[in-house]
């Protein structure tokens, strides 16, 4: 038992070794540490976010180190969340963003307003919380000498996830990584769905061609009445309830196509200028 | 709880208890699936008042945090799901906008709750002008503080902000959200008279304890609404775990549901719902009751995490040779562990003499407690000592 529980704890500490991201609070002058780094998992984050605890598991949440810095009455909490991949991190990013506000060049994304703050690098996603004394002062400053410090100590990639850039930018609104079924739709199981002025495009990889076409396969029959387009490997379209004109194609391990068009004619005119952008 | 009553005992009272207690204020409706992307089958829709609201509550409703297709949410609304929930902090406050975007045009049909996490009075009503923007109304259905547990969360100028909210008519109905210490928070609700509804964690691993908390919440006229119906769901299980597997059989998370919606005290549930497929199955959830087959279910799940939770009935086999108070400390691991209650779990602890804190289960040799129904003993307190300490 002493032998199970020496290696109990060895493993224990290379894991909370492996969690710890070095945090402190001198990222801005006068703002010192208020408590300790606390760590959290998947199995007792809902001790620390309660209720929104499914929304950093739905995208794949590893672990948390989070600090509350201080700063006379003014207070701020650094949450520095690892996610399983960059893709994730970057999901996470893109589902808390302001859609009306720009994305600041900060890790492979972020958003500073005055008294908050979050961007994505590499697997972390990092949301820097402030509780001001005054609601209404800005504090712009101290939340990018925040981002900037934070995004220096963290490892990882700094470019957007590549599949991003295959959407179409004319008209586009913001783009997200939907981590389970995309469109309301349990088949299509995870991928990225670009909201436009009108419509809604979306990619998801599938893990082989033969995948994606069994996936496609169950889909067209979904879609009661729908009719085959002639766009890469295979492709159909229909007009269905809730999602409108929906055209759906594949290509290699490829599922994706437009929604929420008012004809499916329209959705398969779009979804055949989407095809050639994915590789 | 009968401290000799196990959970399994437990379960099948509540059970029989709930089956046989009318259920007040229940109606049942069809709904007819008016255009579902699959062949439309009819909902059969129960309902029941929550509380003094007296608002008319599908027994199922829809937690909108997690959804990601604004579809999702207008089809439910379609099938007659009337109760909405959603909150300030979900995704910055992205979700709020998705579920305006959904039922929009269905506004005055439904009943929509959010929620605010603010710190202070000054960030609460910048919250609920957010929320209504956001949500794009005049008015919400039920304005709950986000996630307090116990009435220290609880600051009087908060609860001024909500009443004023009211009389200005931008809020119909307040409440708190609860993820813990509901034994103590929601008799205070009800001594306190200005709530009109609770939003709590509530689920068939729970104990009696909490239907206690609930029955004086509801006898008081609070309306109960009840989320993580599902036990933390397959989400909270890593893959590969048994209970991920017990979680994610066919069945077990509709006999969940079903179990707490025969719950009588219990107005309405919010599960987390993402797709249409999860929205059919939740649906089935009022069409019929809680089977023995579903029962069976649930028995077994509880079976696959007995080895995990104490049951605290006392029956412990044995004492430790250093002294310390096993039962006690699986009791507070299960407050942690089984219940989400953390801080309660670790303020207990803390509670504990100094030599009873710095004892390592790891520095024996071999632990002399044995419980009767195959909690591990050694490694709970293990972790129970790597948790709190």
């Amino acid at each position: 038992m002493k032998t199970a529980a020496l290696l109990l704890s060895i493993l224990l500490a290379a894991g909370v070794a492996r969690a710890q991201v070095a945090l402190d609070c001198h990222f801005a002058p006068g703002w010192e540490a208020s408590g300790v780094v606390r760590q959290f998992t998947a199995e007792n984050l809902y001790d620390y976010k309660d209720g929104a605890a499914d929304g950093y598991l739905s995208y794949g949440f590893a672990r948390m180190s989070t600090i509350d810095c201080k700063s006379g009455a003014d207070t701020l909490t650094i949450d520095v969340s690892e996610m399983n991949d960059a893709d994730a991190a970057y999901g996470l990013f893109t589902a808390n963003r302001d859609p009306k506000l720009p994305i600041a060049p900060i890790g492979m994304g972020g958003q500073i307003q005055s008294q908050s703050a979050t961007f994505a690098k590499g697997k972390y996603y990092v949301e820097i919380t402030e509780v001001a004394d005054n609601p209404e002062a800005d504090h712009t400053a101290v939340m990018q000498a925040f981002a900037a410090g934070i995004e220096q100590r963290l490892e990882g990639r700094v470019t957007a996830p590549e599949a991003l850039q295959w959407f179409l930018q004319e008209n586009l609104d913001s783009i997200r990584l939907i981590p389970e079924s995309v469109l309301g739709l349990k088949l299509l199981k995870r991928g990225y769905v670009a909201k436009y002025k009108q419509g809604q495009a979306f990619i998801v990889l599938e893990s082989s061609p033969e995948s994606a076409a069994e996936v496609f396969k169950k889909l067209r029959a979904h879609f009661d009445g729908s009719a085959p387009a002639q766009i890469t490997d295979e492709a159909f379209q229909a007009k269905a309830p809730y999602l409108d004109g929906i055209c759906v194609f594949r290509k290699g391990r490829f599922l994706a196509g437009y929604a929420n068009l008012p004809d499916a004619t329209q959705a398969a005119a779009l979804a055949a200028k989407l095809a050639p952008r994915i590789p | 709880m009968n401290s000799n009553t196990s959970r399994r005992d437990f379960l099948s009272t509540s059970l029989s208890a709930g089956l046989a207690l009318p259920v007040l204020g229940a109606t049942s409706a069809m709904a007819l699936d008016p255009q579902s992307a699959k062949a439309a089958t009819p909902a059969k829709l129960d309902y029941r008042t929550l509380g003094r609201t007296g608002l008319k509550v599908t027994t199922v409703g829809m937690g909108c945090m997690i959804t990601s297709d604004p579809s999702v949410i207008t089809r439910a609304a379609d099938l007659g799901i009337n109760y909405f929930d959603t909150a300030r902090g979900y995704q910055h406050g992205n979700n709020e906008r998705m579920v305006a975007a959904a039922l929009g045009a269905r506004r005055k049909d439904v009943i929509i709750s959010t929620k605010s996490h603010a710190p202070n009075k000054e960030e609460m009503q910048k919250h609920l002008e957010t929320s209504l923007r956001e949500l794009n109304t005049d008015y919400i259905d039920i304005w709950y503080l986000h996630g307090r547990n116990s009435p220290d969360e609880v600051p009087d100028d908060q609860i001024e902000v909500q009443q004023l909210a009211k009389k200005q008519g931008k809020v119909r109905f307040t409440g708190i959200s609860t993820h813990n210490g509901q034994q103590q928070l929601l008799p205070w609700m009800a001594k306190k008279g200005v709530f009109d509804v609770v939003l709590t964690g509530y689920n068939f691993t729970m104990d009696a304890s909490m239907d206690q908390a609930i029955e004086t919440a509801a006898k008081a006229g609070l309306g109960v609404v009840a989320m993580k119906v599902m036990a933390g769901g397959p989400r909270r299980q890593k893959h590969g775990d048994p209970v991920y597997k017990k979680l994610t059989q066919e069945g077990a998370m509709l006999a969940a549901l079903k179990w707490v919606i025969k719950k009588p005290n219990i107005a309405t549930t919010i599960p987390s719902i993402t797709d249409m497929d999860q929205l059919d199955e939740n649906l089935k959830a009022m069409a019929s009751p809680l089977s023995a087959g579903e029962e069976k279910i649930l028995s077994a799940h509880l079976d696959a995490i007995r080895p995990l939770y104490c049951r605290m009935c006392g029956q412990c086999d044995g004492a430790c040779q250093k002294g310390l108070p096993v039962a006690d400390v699986l009791r507070y691991l299960t407050y942690a562990d089984g219940y989400g209650q953390f801080a309660l779990g670790r303020e207990r602890f803390m509670e504990l003499s100094a030599e009873h804190k710095a004892i390592r289960c790891g520095d024996c040799f071999e632990c002399s407690v044995k419980c009767p129904h195959g909690v591990q003993v050694f490694q709970r307190m293990a972790r129970a000592q790597e948790l709190f300490a």
